[in-house]
């Protein structure tokens, strides 16, 4: 059992070392992609200054903590894209039939097919979350709680989005449902918590739970909260669980496709 | 000893059923209709260690199915299924270390990378410790004769070069049996040829189990000892390579060039499949006429040349599809 462990993850570090390779190839194009995201995602503070010129706080949030919540949302969504791209487009895969090569190897099919790309750009996220800290003021706690909940908000976050893409093993077209509710996953993870009440609250700490993996991990580096922080560890080891039942039971139902195609 | 074995296997698939226009569409979301067709039905066979046996039909007759099902890609809507003592559909990642895929259609290749390289990852991805792996690329690339292009990126080989690169890919964890589907698809005669040598060699060396599925006649008939023929789910046939033709050896196609335009009828058991000037191409059921009668009747001082063949097995397998009587196109 340990073995497996240790073989699966030397498969998953060798796909995103040889992707990586790919993407180096031609050296512009990587660097270029890097900074561009890093560039694309400084554009959208600008907003958040503009409106804190007009008010002091929006949900209890100054421009410094919009600035750590931006980050954290940037670290988790680079993390999740570097080693788990193809979690994001699970839905085509499954409908396109392209899960025979994974198939047909002695690997956890879940793991291989979802760490089997790497967006190159997400770096770029990846970097620019760390420079958001950097701005809101590095402490070791700080640091520590950032890059360990970087890793839970991307463990949540790559299940989420894979349990949306899974769907697509009972529902026809089941694509367009996964895009739309990750869509909403990323695109409420830069405003404050706070702002949101009644059932948009609820669903965002529950079926969407960009509350657990952005706002609360956030409260949490703002101020401590033990209960909190044991809340968010098992609801990720929870969906990621949920993630792998979700994927192997709709692994049934896989019907494969002839379509001609190639790794690329 | 068998080393795959099926039993009444089958595979139903659901489909949306959807009527024409806006007003179908509207239907199918409200009310929507589906209809099951099975595209495995109930077949049954074994393949013994060592052979190399053509699992052909028609498109749609459901080999690809087959093969997905004894690779554990699909699961089976019933039946049981056995490939080294090992259920696919419950023991896939104990089967995968066991078998090897080609499917000629789908590169399992990185293309941005070197053969070498890929071999290196596949070795990974089958648990093969380090110092074997080298050893074992070393021993592939002179097998295969890789060595002019091992390092040069996957993405500018021919397609000759990949497919036996994929090839290769399979092979590093020494499998027992090797899943072939449609391996030369597009390649020119003179690669499959060489293709069909290493495939050959691959069996006779290694003991290597080959299941092949191919639309290239020349494939089934040098590789082959024992073909299957599936059609509409089902088994047609299933015999040895020399039993086929023998089956259809009583026909013959005879090709004569005259002298002079003669004259023959449509006689029972000849059959006029092409007459220009004074070329004559006819095919005799030899249970009914001999070559014998056929020469008398064309007299043999005005035979110039003459050429007696037997039927192409493409034209024989063409016909068992359609579940007609050969006929020579």
């Amino acid at each position: 059992m340990l073995m497996e462990v240790k073989n699966q993850i030397k498969v998953m570090f060798l796909s995103l070392k040889y992707n990586i390779m790919r993407q180096m190839t031609n050296k512009v194009t990587f660097i270029t992609n890097i900074v561009f995201m890093i560039l694309n995602n400084a554009s959208f503070i600008i907003q958040w200054i503009i409106l804190f010129s007009l008010k002091n706080e929006i949900g209890g949030y100054t421009i410094k903590e919009v600035i750590l919540l931006w980050g954290m949302a940037a670290s988790v969504f680079g993390l999740s894209r570097i080693l788990f791209n193809k979690a994001f487009e699970l839905s085509e895969l499954i409908i396109n039939g392209k899960l025979d090569t994974f198939l047909v190897q002695p690997k956890n099919v879940f793991l291989s097919v979802i760490s089997s790309e790497t967006k190159i750009s997400a770096i770029g996220d990846l970097i620019y979350g760390y420079i958001c800290l950097l701005l809101y003021g590095i402490t070791i706690k700080n640091v520590i709680l950032f890059t360990f909940f970087t890793a839970i908000g991307a463990v949540i976050l790559t299940s989420f989005v894979s349990i949306m893409g899974s769907l697509s093993f009972w529902i026809v077209k089941g694509d367009i449902i996964a895009d739309s509710l990750s869509n909403i996953m990323i695109n409420f993870a830069t405003y404050p918590g706070n702002i949101f009440k009644g059932i948009v609250k609820i669903l965002l700490y529950t079926i969407i739970p960009v509350g657990v993996s952005n706002y609360m991990t956030v409260d949490i580096i703002l101020n401590f909260n033990l209960v909190n922080f044991f809340y968010i560890v098992i609801f990720a080891i929870v969906i990621l669980l949920l993630a792998f039942y979700i994927f192997n039971r709709g692994l049934k139902r896989y019907s494969s496709s002839n379509l001609m195609n190639s790794r690329i | 000893m068998s080393i795959i074995e099926v039993k009444n296997l089958n595979k139903k698939f659901k489909i949306k059923e959807k009527e024409k226009g806006i007003r179908g569409s509207i239907k199918s979301i409200i009310k929507p209709e589906y209809r099951t067709v099975s595209a495995v039905n109930d077949i049954s066979f074994t393949v013994q260690q060592g052979e190399i046996l053509a699992f052909i039909g028609p498109n749609g007759a459901g080999k690809s199915t087959t093969i997905k099902m004894l690779t554990g890609i699909l699961y089976p809507s019933g039946g049981e299924i056995m490939v080294n003592g090992i259920n696919p559909s419950k023991e896939r990642k104990k089967l995968a270390y066991k078998i090897g895929t080609v499917f000629g259609q789908k590169e399992q290749l990185w293309t941005h990378l070197t053969p070498y390289d890929n071999f290196k990852f596949f070795g990974a991805i089958y648990d093969v410790p380090d110092n074997e792996i080298e050893n074992r690329i070393q021993e592939l690339k002179e097998t295969f004769e890789l060595q002019e292009f091992i390092n040069t990126p996957v993405r500018n080989l021919s397609l000759g070069q990949r497919i036996r690169c994929e090839i290769v890919a399979s092979l590093i964890h020494k499998p027992e049996i090797l899943f072939l589907d449609e391996p030369t698809i597009g390649l020119d005669p003179v690669v499959k040829e060489n293709i069909r040598k290493l495939i050959k060699k691959m069996n006779k060396e290694l003991g290597t189990t080959i299941f092949l599925t191919s639309h290239d006649v020349g494939d089934i008939e040098k590789l082959c000892k024992r073909v299957i023929i599936v059609n509409k789910g089902k088994i047609i046939m299933d015999d040895t390579m020399s039993n086929l033709k023998y089956h259809y050896l009583d026909r013959k196609i005879v090709e004569v060039k005259l002298k002079e335009k003669v004259a023959l009828n449509n006689e029972e058991g000849i059959n006029i499949i092409k007459e220009k000037a004074n070329g004559l191409k006819i095919e005799i059921d030899s249970k009914k006429k001999t070559i014998a009668d056929v020469i008398k009747m064309l007299d043999t001082d005005k035979i110039i040349d003459m050429n007696i063949s037997n039927i192409p097995l493409e034209d024989i397998i063409t016909s068992i599809y359609k579940g007609a009587k050969v006929e020579v196109f």
